[in-house]
């Protein structure tokens, strides 16, 4: 019965050898404890003792490749009777080659993950994350069950945290009925548009123009045209129209009022898109009239009035729910005087328009009632100054009680 | 005249000889023969990358381990260190269960959960081999002080190597054992060196033993590789330790066949002297001083040796047959209820 | 009161921190043969700091046993007696000199159990006393607890009272496993009601000292005095804080923790070992990953000993380590200004 030469393992870590040199030869005799073959290991060069006696045959080659420990190398013709049975190699039939799996390599370069990189050319950060919110977890925990909007909270703690007070202060007060009442969660357009607007509060510095303007020239150029219109594209145009285009035209003339913060730099924007602000099903969204300083009434009329429908049959994708430079809000028809916007961020301004009422005003000494509507312009003070802001309502002014809408 | 002294003067045998009965040496042989064979079959397995980890032989000690032990009763304890499987299977262990143990199953005598260096045989007497050198010294006080508490007339034997020697808790425990007149004894496998270090290189006195007077304790130096010679040390301790007397030092002087462990180069001594000392291996020396006496004839010792044979294959079956622990038992046995 | 410990009887009689545990020593050698005490000068000189007092003339030499110098001799020999069959406690002089017996603590006693498959147990019980504040300097005032509360297989346990003391060291000495129990140099002469029975406190769980609602104080042996008589400075200033004594640091007990920080959104650690890497960093984590977490209204906060070994000078030496001062301070800056 053949015994078996194996390659041993010596280290605790060892998994291969290689054979440097065999010091017998093929069918010389051997001792137990002759030195059979000189074993590189990746510490030191290890000689190997023979098992037992006998003839020795069928050697490994010398070609410096690594065997795995416990294969046989070599058999040994055993004539001894009580010489120890060879045990059943589990490696008896493999290949004298360690098999291809390579030695542990050490862990390859974790890539790091790459943050996106800002860059100037990137355009203006209309979809970026707003800046992280801090606040405790019991705040968090507390906003969440009554309902607060964590955003709107003003922290009380260090580095502008939000704790747990701060949120009581904010919840309403608790009745003897509140089980009765309903708790609506917000959706993810509130959601998005409440932090949005709450960061626009919160880190742009917002001024106030007002203007009584007289809709008169308007109004009759309006009319004049609205048949045609609405012969060419299907609608008549609206004073929000009208004024979309008159305001594009005035922010080419004015580019500060059509820009948009960008770190410390202002982004003068080459287009006047104007935002215009409707509700959908008690949401605040703002489908965008692009280019509208090279469009014609009638083609905004045609948009504007594709993105209406789209929005109520909510088909019109986000694209062009987002990204103006300018936003437009009319709250005339819901009988609104006046009121003062909050800045779409992040573009540099807004303009609130108020119903149009008669109201009685002096003309060449004369007391008359003419039809007024009340502008206001929000601007960011970071980008626009009072006088930029004034001229650019003077230009609008101008432009709309004597309008051209060629 | 009793009858081994007969017997002796019949024979001409030496009275280390004459002292233990027929039944008591073919035991001896047995377990010298167990030993061998097992740490063969162990090495083997370690070769073949069955083994975890590494392990400590003692091939060529085998002597030192049954003489000493071979005085002790099964209620004696023993603590040993981490070349231990001599020890143990002088002590009586089952091979099949210490060879599951090296295999890391749950059949193991620590369930897998300690391996070579940490072999135990708590039942049987065998208080641990021990993976930290002289880790078993200062806990053989302990045992002799519990032992002296409770009136018992148990002994503990304590082995440990010439690189223990030279540890403090070496020290502190001979001390304490000589002060207390503890039931120690402590048995020094003096196999020439440390790790790679030989003895006089890293000991001052020539004899681990001649530090016993140190600690007023009997110091007795023989020739590890005589098992008579051994045995007879050994009786004398335990009898004293028995009676109440106190502690001894015993050293006996042998060698590893083998390295340290098993990645151990060698490069630390000459093959000359490992040659001069296989040719003193002490199994053949004794088989060969049994039959000249005519204590054993030549086909009982080719039955004894192959009765080891025979469990040591057994013992590989059981090992490989046996479950490994489950994974989700990890925590279990930190704590004691 | 939990049914597991003893209401107070009576006849309230005190004790001294040191008479407590000389009680329960007698009380556990008369009950139990296997029980022993050996250490340095435990015997007729009545132990360094007089805990074991008389106790050798009760007992005899055999039962209390003086012993060398050879913490690594003795705390191996604990190990021993203990695998068989006998109950050692061990008095190591100063905590610090635990440094010597590491090994026998740490590789054999911990371990044996495990590495011998449940075949074995170590009831061994090691008395240490640690701690500063008696001008003993670096190399006999540390506060070491925190090495022993990382290893598995000890348990560890630091009474602050009387009462807990002798409870504590009663409950060593019956668990199966090996104890230490850290015991504060200046707690010794402290005085509080003791129980004549033989009664246990169960080792893992955590008292609270003073309910509150503003913030929750978990601390260990003289922190927690310190700490029950900051709160009461506190609640003058209108905060109510809620002192938690955790007595044992391993197992601790995590659920009275995280229960009362549940309740008082707010947490401050105190030991007296050093901060970094310490008790406080485990008890802070484990209650961030705890259902607690949500509950927090400000960071967790930990005051600990000073990155330095203890100072000999008496200010340096008290300015090394959390001072009552410090605990309110602390808790007020938690509370009034959520920071850590």
């Amino acid at each position: 019965m053949a015994l078996e030469v194996v390659l041993p393992k010596v280290d605790m870590d060892m998994e291969t050898g290689v054979i440097a040199a065999w010091r017998v030869a093929e069918g010389d005799r051997v001792n137990a404890g002759d030195v059979l073959f000189e074993m590189e290991t990746s510490k030191s060069i290890m000689e190997v003792e023979s098992p037992g006696s006998g003839i020795i045959r069928n050697l490994a080659p010398v070609d410096g490749a690594a065997v795995a420990v416990g294969t046989p190398v070599a058999w040994i013709d055993d004539e001894r009777a009580d010489a120890p049975r060879a045990l059943h190699a589990t490696a008896a039939d493999a290949s004298r080659r360690a098999d291809a799996a390579p030695p542990r390599a050490p862990a390859a370069q974790a890539s790091a993950p790459r943050a996106a990189a800002r860059t100037a050319d990137d355009p203006p950060n209309v979809t970026d994350e707003p800046p992280p919110l801090r606040a405790t977890p019991y705040a968090r925990q507390l906003a969440r069950a009554s309902g607060v909007d964590l955003a709107s909270v003003h922290g009380s703690g260090p580095r502008g945290r939000v704790v747990a007070a701060d949120v009581v202060a904010r919840a309403p007060a608790e009745h003897a009925d509140a089980a009765d009442e309903a708790l609506v969660p917000f959706s993810a357009t509130r959601r998005i548009a409440a932090q949005r607007l709450a960061e626009s509060v919160r880190t742009a510095p917002h001024f106030y123009l007002t203007a009584h303007v007289e809709m008169t020239a308007l109004r009759a150029a309006l009319s004049e045209r609205s048949r045609d219109v609405h012969r060419a594209v299907g609608s008549a145009p609206t004073l929000t129209v009208a004024l979309a285009f008159l305001a594009a035209r005035a922010l080419m003339r004015h580019p500060m009022v059509n820009a948009s913060v960008q770190g410390p730099a202002a982004r003068l924007h080459r287009h006047a898109d104007i935002g215009i602000a409707m509700d959908r099903d008690g949401d605040l969204v703002v489908p965008v009239l692009r280019n509208a300083e090279t469009r014609s009434l009638a083609e905004l009329t045609a948009d504007f009035a594709r993105l209406r429908d789209g929005v109520r049959a909510h088909t019109l994708p986000p694209a062009e729910l987002a990204g103006g430079t300018f936003t437009l809000s009319n709250l005339g028809m819901h009988g609104v005087d006046a009121f003062t916007a909050i800045i779409n961020p992040p573009q540099s301004a807004i303009l609130a328009i108020g119903r149009v009422v008669d109201t009685p005003v002096g003309r060449d000494g004369q007391i008359v009632l003419r039809p007024l509507a009340t502008l206001s312009l929000s601007s960011d003070h970071r980008i626009v100054d009072g006088v930029t802001a004034a001229r650019f309502m003077a230009d609008l002014r101008q432009s709309i009680e004597h309008p051209a809408f060629e | 005249m009793s009858r081994d002294a007969v017997r002796a003067v019949k024979a001409r045998v030496r009275p280390e000889l004459a002292a233990l009965d027929r039944a008591t040496l073919r035991t001896a042989l047995l377990r010298m023969h167990l030993i061998r064979r097992f740490e063969e079959m162990a090495e083997q397995s370690y070769m073949r990358g069955l083994v975890h980890g590494t392990m400590h032989l003692s091939i060529g000690q085998e002597a030192s381990a049954v003489g000493a032990v071979l005085p002790l009763r099964r209620d004696d304890y023993i603590l040993s260190t981490h070349r231990g499987h001599g020890h143990c299977i002088a002590k009586g262990a089952d091979p099949a269960r210490m060879l599951a143990e090296f295999f890391g199953k749950e059949t193991g005598y620590c369930r897998g959960r300690g391996g070579s260096m940490h072999i135990a045989d708590v039942e049987g007497g065998n208080l641990g081999a021990n993976g930290i050198v002289a880790g078993g010294l200062p806990i053989a006080v302990g045992v002799g002080m519990s032992i002296k508490a409770q009136k018992q007339d148990r002994v503990c034997m304590v082995f440990f190597g010439d690189g223990a020697a030279n540890e403090g808790a070496f020290h502190e425990s001979l001390n304490m054992a000589s002060i207390w007149r503890l039931p120690v004894v402590f048995v020094c496998e003096n196999n020439q060196y440390g790790m790679s270090m030989d003895i006089g290189q890293a000991m001052a006195v020539a004899n681990v033993a001649d530090r016993a007077a140190a600690y007023a304790m009997p110091g007795v130096t023989v020739d590890g590789n005589d098992l008579p010679v051994v045995a007879a040390a050994s009786r004398a301790a335990v009898d004293r330790a028995r009676r109440g007397a106190g502690p001894t030092l015993l050293e006996c002087r042998t060698y590893r066949i083998r390295g340290h462990s098993k990645s151990d180069r060698n490069l630390y001594r000459t093959k000359e002297e490992i040659e001069r000392w296989r040719a003193a291996d002490p199994i053949p020396r004794l088989e060969g001083e049994l039959r000249e006496a005519g204590v054993l004839g030549p086909s009982d010792v080719a039955d004894i040796a192959a009765e080891a044979q025979r469990t040591i294959e057994a013992a590989l079956a059981f090992a490989q047959s046996s479950p490994d622990p489950d994974p989700a038992d990890l925590l279990r046995d930190v704590y004691a209820a | 009161m939990p049914p597991d410990e003893v209401a107070v009887e009576a006849a309230a009689r005190e004790l001294t921190y040191a008479e407590a545990i000389r009680e329960a020593l007698a009380q556990a050698m008369e009950a139990d043969p296997r029980v022993f005490l050996f250490g340095e000068d435990v015997g007729v000189y009545g132990g360094a700091f007089g805990v074991s007092g008389d106790l050798v003339h009760r007992f005899g030499k055999e039962r209390v046993i003086d012993t060398p110098i050879s913490e690594l001799g003795l705390a191996g020999a604990a190990v021993g007696a203990a695998l068989t069959g006998m109950r050692p406690v061990l008095e190591i002089q100063f905590s610090d000199f635990i440094t010597l017996a590491m090994e026998q603590v740490v590789n054999q006693a911990a371990k044996i159990r495990f590495m011998f498959g449940g075949k074995a147990s170590v009831p061994l019980v090691v008395r240490l006393p640690g701690g500063s504040g008696t001008g003993a300097a670096a190399q006999h005032s540390q506060s070491l607890e925190a090495w022993f509360a990382h290893v598995p297989g000890l348990k560890v346990v630091q009474p602050s009272t009387p009462h807990d003391v002798k409870g504590l060291l009663l409950a060593a000495i019956d668990d199966p496993n090996p104890v230490l129990i850290f015991e504060h140099k200046l707690l010794y002469k402290t005085r509080g009601v003791v129980p004549q029975a033989a009664y246990r406190v169960p080792i893992g769980r955590a008292v609270v000292r003073r309910p509150g609602r503003d913030v929750t104080i978990v601390a260990a042996s003289i922190m927690a005095l310190r700490a029950a008589a900051a709160a009461e400075r506190l609640a003058a200033d209108g905060i109510d804080a809620e002192v938690i004594d955790l007595r044992s640091l391993r197992p601790i007990d995590l659920p009275t923790i995280a229960a009362s920080v549940t309740r008082t959104h707010r947490l401050l650690i105190v030991y007296e070992g050093v901060k970094t890497m310490g008790i406080g960093a485990e008890i802070a984590a484990q209650v961030a990953e705890s259902e607690a977490f949500d509950c927090l209204d400000a960071p967790i906060a930990r005051l600990g000993g000073a990155d330095s070994p203890i100072p000999y000078n008496p200010v340096l030496e008290r300015a090394a380590v959390p001072q009552e001062d410090d605990i309110v301070a602390a808790a007020r800056r938690l509370v009034r200004q959520g920071l850590a």
